[in-house]
């Protein structure tokens, strides 16, 4: 029989495709905390407006709802990186990252920030197959697309424009029709 | 001296009762509504109703970090975090496992809510009965000692709770739960409805799948509101819709103005009189200024939740009594019992694509125990029952794995193509006098008390029931039409379902229990000990209710007792 993990049922609340990676660090953490091994990691706002376009890639502004950038992920993958992620986690992050933006350079000749759209697409499909071929162990592409989804799933555009949200139900329906295309609700 | 007795006066009372929690709560509702002028005790801080429920009304993107737990709360809580209950939502609810630490022999995932109303306002809020077969058990296998109360004897006192706490749920005549005084159920889900129909016609009946019985008001009650489904219990109710000692017994409590609540006072022992031979009052260590004081009464009430309890009768030594008060049984701290769960089945139910659910249901379905009852034997002793739910989430099959773009977040803004239904088991532990609670003394907690130490293990009977509750959900659920039915078991310890009960058992016989059948202690006469460590056995119903009707039960003895003059 399966083993299966306890924690796929927030996965299915929050929007499905979060890794297992990140599904540990954050919901689950009978993780030792260790004190030695604490680093300070700080961001630069350089790297804020990077992970703000890198998550409108995963989540782009379509014609239905605004996109990650405009949910404010940008900010809000490096506030937990720092605060929720353990060291070794991070450290896995940092240099991800970095590769990425190496590899702008060396595959482009340009800054991340200076690539197209078609090109930064080009850019995720190689780094998720990267993370694919890798047997998604933990990478910076999959940390930063679960943070994505999470971030914009749980964000005031995420859940008011691209889902519905309802505050106060008031009642409850377990046989309510679903209409055609309608909005999942947000939480 | 006049200041002296003073203060003595000031600080007498009626009653004590430690502890501020489910069970504490009726006790000082109990007790002064039958005139009493009642002291509770609550170690923690105080939480006021729908004031200090700070994240009740907060919509996902302003709770901080989104939910996600920070790598500080880990380092402060490295029990609590260990599963889902301690959120970022609630977390100030929960207790600060290094300033009150406590030492595992075996793992035990002690969960703790310091404060007024303790778990009462973090609780799962289902509700059951024991019926006649649970209390008959321990004497009937051996596990355990008899139970000196029998299903008749609560009967009364069950109707009693549920009519104030407020139980909505179903009757089914199910001989193994018996039915209640409820307001009305709330309703099943199409899915959960079809699953119901054809797992009962499947097994003839000899199985019933019924709404969760819930202290969630369908309707509004004694001044209360009615549920909003929200499904935000856990951050405190707005609306007071689901019983906790903030929404019902307090206020209750606090109409007959004889009702004194002090929190940060850590009841340190129970001061014992051996002239008397009767209880003192208490010794409390006051949390914020460490200043040690006493207290006064003729009654006390133990309600400091099982292993908060158990640890102050334990720390209340003296001559007489050099084991822990009303120790001479030597059973105090032993027979320590949890439920086991996570574990059981899931799969997807095709056929209801037209259909999704409106509101966020703060309940699931049941199916009460049918295990070990008339023709059903298995080869392990007692049973279990399964919680559980269907759903339509997020989970998108046709998404490609690691997926991104545009379309994909189309995808992900729609609920699921079709729903999923899960039955989760919750198994009776039997009382094994090796499963122990005793006093670490080379530890201390911040206010230079000792610590508890928890030796405590799921043993072979809870291991072949696992098995059971895992393959048992995914045969029904296979029954009722559900596809992709995966069976699962993630691993329990002991204290994960916060059900923790036994360690002051009642008895009939004082050589093999604490308490007698009215949760008084044999040889202390007036204490009374009624929160889940007053347990013989755990059956596989969720207790607190029990703990109410107990509670309720004792507190009119006590003090038709105290009238009398008997105590």
């Amino acid at each position: 029989m399966e083993r299966r993990e306890a924690l796929k049922k927030i996965a299915y609340l929050m929007g499905g495709a979060i890794s297992a990676t990140t599904m540990g660090v954050l919901f689950e953490s009978f993780t030792v905390y260790n004190p030695e091994q604490r680093t300070t990691y700080s961001f630069l706002s350089t790297d804020e407006e990077i992970l703000a376009e890198f998550s409108e890639i995963i989540l782009p502004a379509t014609a239905k709802s605004p996109g990650a950038k405009a949910a404010g992920v940008g900010t809000f993958i490096p506030l937990v990186i720092r605060d929720c992620y353990p060291p070794n986690l991070q450290e896995i992050f940092k240099k991800g990252f970095d590769e990425m933006l190496a590899k702008c350079k060396t595959k482009f000749n340009k800054e991340f920030l200076s690539l197209s759209t078609e090109e930064k697409n080009v850019l995720m499909g190689e780094l998720k197959q990267e993370t694919i071929d890798n047997n998604k162990e933990p990478s910076f592409f999959l940390i930063a697309r679960d943070l994505t989804l999470l971030g914009y799933f749980s964000s005031e555009i995420g859940c008011t424009i691209a889902r519905e949200y309802l505050p106060i139900p008031g009642k409850y329906d377990g046989n309510a029709d679903y209409l055609p295309g309608q909005k999942a609700w947000a939480t | 001296m006049n200041i002296n007795t003073d203060l003595k006066k000031q600080n007498t009372y009626d009653a004590i009762v430690i502890g501020s929690g489910i069970s504490g709560g009726w006790a000082a509702k109990e007790l002064t509504q039958k005139g009493l002028k009642v002291l509770m005790l609550e170690r923690g801080k105080n939480i006021e109703h729908i004031k200090d429920y700070d994240s009740a009304m907060k919509a996902p993107w302003e709770i901080p970090y989104c939910g996600e737990l920070t790598q500080e709360q880990k380092r402060t809580h490295p029990v609590q975090t260990r599963d889902y209950p301690y959120q970022q939502a609630n977390e100030s609810w929960w207790v600060n496992d290094l300033e009150c630490p406590y030492t595992e022999d075996k793992r035990f995932d002690w969960y703790r809510g310091f404060h007024v109303g303790g778990k009462s306002l973090m609780w799962g809020r289902q509700s059951y009965r024991f019926s006649d077969l649970n209390f008959e058990e321990n004497i009937k296998d051996g596990h355990g000692n008899d139970w000196p109360i029998r299903y008749k004897d609560i009967a009364p006192w069950y109707d009693y709770v549920e009519k104030f706490a407020g139980i909505s749920g179903q009757n089914e005549g199910w001989p193994l739960l018996p039915d209640g005084q409820f307001l009305p159920p709330m309703d099943m889900n199409c899915v959960e409805k079809s699953v119901k129909e054809r797992i009962e016609k499947h097994y003839n009946k000899s199985r019933i799948l019924t709404i969760g019985r819930t202290a969630n008001l369908t309707v509004p009650h004694l001044g209360r509101g009615s549920c909003q489904y929200r499904n935000l219990c856990s951050r405190g109710c707005p609306f007071g819709a689901y019983f906790s000692t903030q929404s019902s017994t307090l206020p209750a409590a606090m109409a007959t103005k004889k009702l004194t609540v002090r929190p940060y006072s850590i009841v340190n022992h129970i001061i014992y009189d051996k002239d008397t031979k009767k209880a003192k009052g208490v010794m409390v260590i006051d949390s914020e200024t460490n200043e040690t004081m006493e207290f006064y009464a003729k009654i006390v009430f133990v309600n400091g939740s099982t292993l908060g309890s158990t640890f102050v009768l334990l720390n209340s030594t003296s001559e007489a009594h050099p084991n822990g008060l009303g120790n001479g049984s030597g059973q105090l701290g032993h027979n320590l019992m949890d439920h086991h769960f996570r574990c059981g089945a899931e799969g997807t139910v095709q056929g209801f694509e037209d259909k999704y659910a409106y509101g966020r249901r703060a309940n699931g379905i049941y199916i009460p125990r049918y295990q070990n009852f008339k023709d059903d034997k298995r080869d392990y002793l007692r049973g279990f029952g399964y919680q559980g739910a269907a759903s339509r989430g997020h989970w998108h099959k046709e998404v490609a794995e690691l997926d991104f773009g545009g379309d994909f977040k189309e995808i992900l803004s729609r609920p699921a193509d079709s729903w999923t239904m899960g039955l989760g088991g919750f198994g009776e532990m039997l009382p094994y006098y090796e499963n122990k609670v005793y006093i670490d003394h080379s530890k201390k907690d911040k206010w230079g008390q000792p610590v508890l130490a928890i030796d405590c293990e799921y043993k072979e009977n809870e291991a072949k029931m696992r098995e059971d509750m895992m393959y048992d959900a995914a045969e029904m659920l296979e029954a009722a039409g559900a596809k992709n039915v995966k069976a699962y078991d993630n691993g329990c310890y002991p204290g994960m379902t916060i059900h923790e009960m036994g360690t002051a058992r009642m008895g009939n016989n004082p050589k093999e229990s604490v308490l007698n059948k009215w949760n008084q202690m044999h040889e202390v006469s007036n204490v009374f000990v009624t929160d889940g460590s007053c347990m013989p056995s755990s059956a596989c119903q969720n207790p607190s209710l029990t703990y109410m009707a107990l509670t309720a039960r004792a507190c009119d003895y006590a003090v038709k007792e105290l009238k009398k003059k008997n105590i």
